[in-house]
């Protein structure tokens, strides 16, 4: 959640780290090699940890983290501190549109069939969504989870990882995509109804 | 538990569906952490950003080539219809009429004669006296 406030607009007078970021930035932009090296050294796992939250896979979050830097490099002439909230925020809202288009990519060529849910992982689910006392301390894993997920659509899925798990608003999201608020809205709502049906298949 | 299979969901599917999405959203952090602490990867950054400069230049160059053609095919057009004016104004599209006859009803009237007729129609044909006196001449002049 604090790493979604990175991409927040409004922000408070710049830090002595962002004013660095854009000062590299415009070296960067006028060929200084090092100050991109620079930048990639300090933003790399922000990248990383926002591709890993749409993919599992090492090559699959490589492939976010190489196209993200490579559209920032070549964009920034684009990059100014004074529009953006800061180059943390601008890499973010490069590498989250990366991210979508990386999704989408995957829609059209999917890598096959879904793993099963396991009739030990129905069985969790269901005491999980009666709140029973034996299954509070056990949480849904990782592995049910990211199977129960890649079960919707790229834009379904986008849309609630930003809601629930980057806590980003409608505002946010309808920013990043290009979309209108009332589009992200309709969207997480046929989203969240997709899940439910989803799980209540398990359940 | 009927009750959550007949709604589809309720209060606890919905929690539930929030704690898929955050479970799954974490599913891939030691990945990520890996990936980041990754020693070739700035330099395969480099390599694509390498990469993509000269893709994008291949098609700035295609692009330009179209540019060019593009402002050239106008800058032709007005060429050649300056050129057609010209060549109108000047007279030399009206061929001269042969044997009275327009230029087309020239070339497709239909000819009587042989090619012989029509090529010698104007020349003078050597009489058989010509013919002698020149073989004669001829035959003098050798000896």
């Amino acid at each position: 959640m604090d790493e979604a406030a990175d991409i927040t607009p409004a922000r408070a007078p710049v830090s002595a780290s962002e004013r660095a970021d854009a000062e590299l930035a415009a070296h960067a932009r006028d060929g200084d090699e090092a100050a991109f090296e620079e930048l990639f050294r300090r933003h790399r796992r922000r990248v990383a940890l926002i591709a890993s939250r749409f993919f599992r896979e090492r090559h699959q979050i490589e492939e976010v983290v190489q196209e993200s830097f490579t559209k920032a490099f070549l964009a920034l002439g684009d990059f100014t501190n004074c529009r953006d909230a800061s180059f943390a925020a601008w890499l973010a809202r490069i590498s989250f549109n990366a991210c979508y288009d990386e999704l989408r990519r995957q829609k059209r060529r999917p890598e096959g069939a879904l793993e099963d849910v396991t009739e030990e992982e129905a069985a969790h689910l269901r005491e999980r969504a009666r709140g029973a006392s034996d299954a509070e301390g056990r949480a849904v894993s990782r592995d049910l989870a990211a199977k129960l997920l890649a079960r919707l659509g790229p834009e379904d899925r986008f849309v609630l990882v930003m809601l629930d798990a980057e806590g980003l608003s409608v505002a946010e999201i309808a920013g990043l995509l290009g979309w209108t608020a009332s589009k992200v809205k309709v969207r997480a709502h046929r989203a969240r109804a997709h899940l439910r049906r989803v799980l209540g298949k398990f359940l | 538990m009927a009750g959550v299979k007949r709604d589809g969901g309720g209060a606890g599917a919905e929690r539930l569906a929030r704690e898929v999405v955050r479970a799954a959203a974490s599913a891939g952090e030691a990945e990520a952490e890996a990936v980041a602490a990754s020693p070739f990867l700035y330099a395969r950054v480099r390599a694509r950003v390498t990469e993509e400069r000269r893709r994008r230049e291949e098609g700035d160059g295609w692009i330009g080539l179209l540019a060019v053609a593009l402002r050239a095919a106008p800058a032709a057009g007005l060429a050649a219809v300056v050129a057609l004016a010209l060549f109108l104004s000047s007279g030399a599209g009206e061929l001269a009429p042969v044997g009275g006859l327009g230029y087309d009803a020239a070339l497709l009237v239909e000819r009587e004669g042989d090619i012989e007729q029509v090529v010698f129609a104007d020349a003078r044909t050597p009489s058989p006296d010509d013919v002698l006196s020149t073989i004669i001449g001829e035959g003098e002049g050798s000896r």
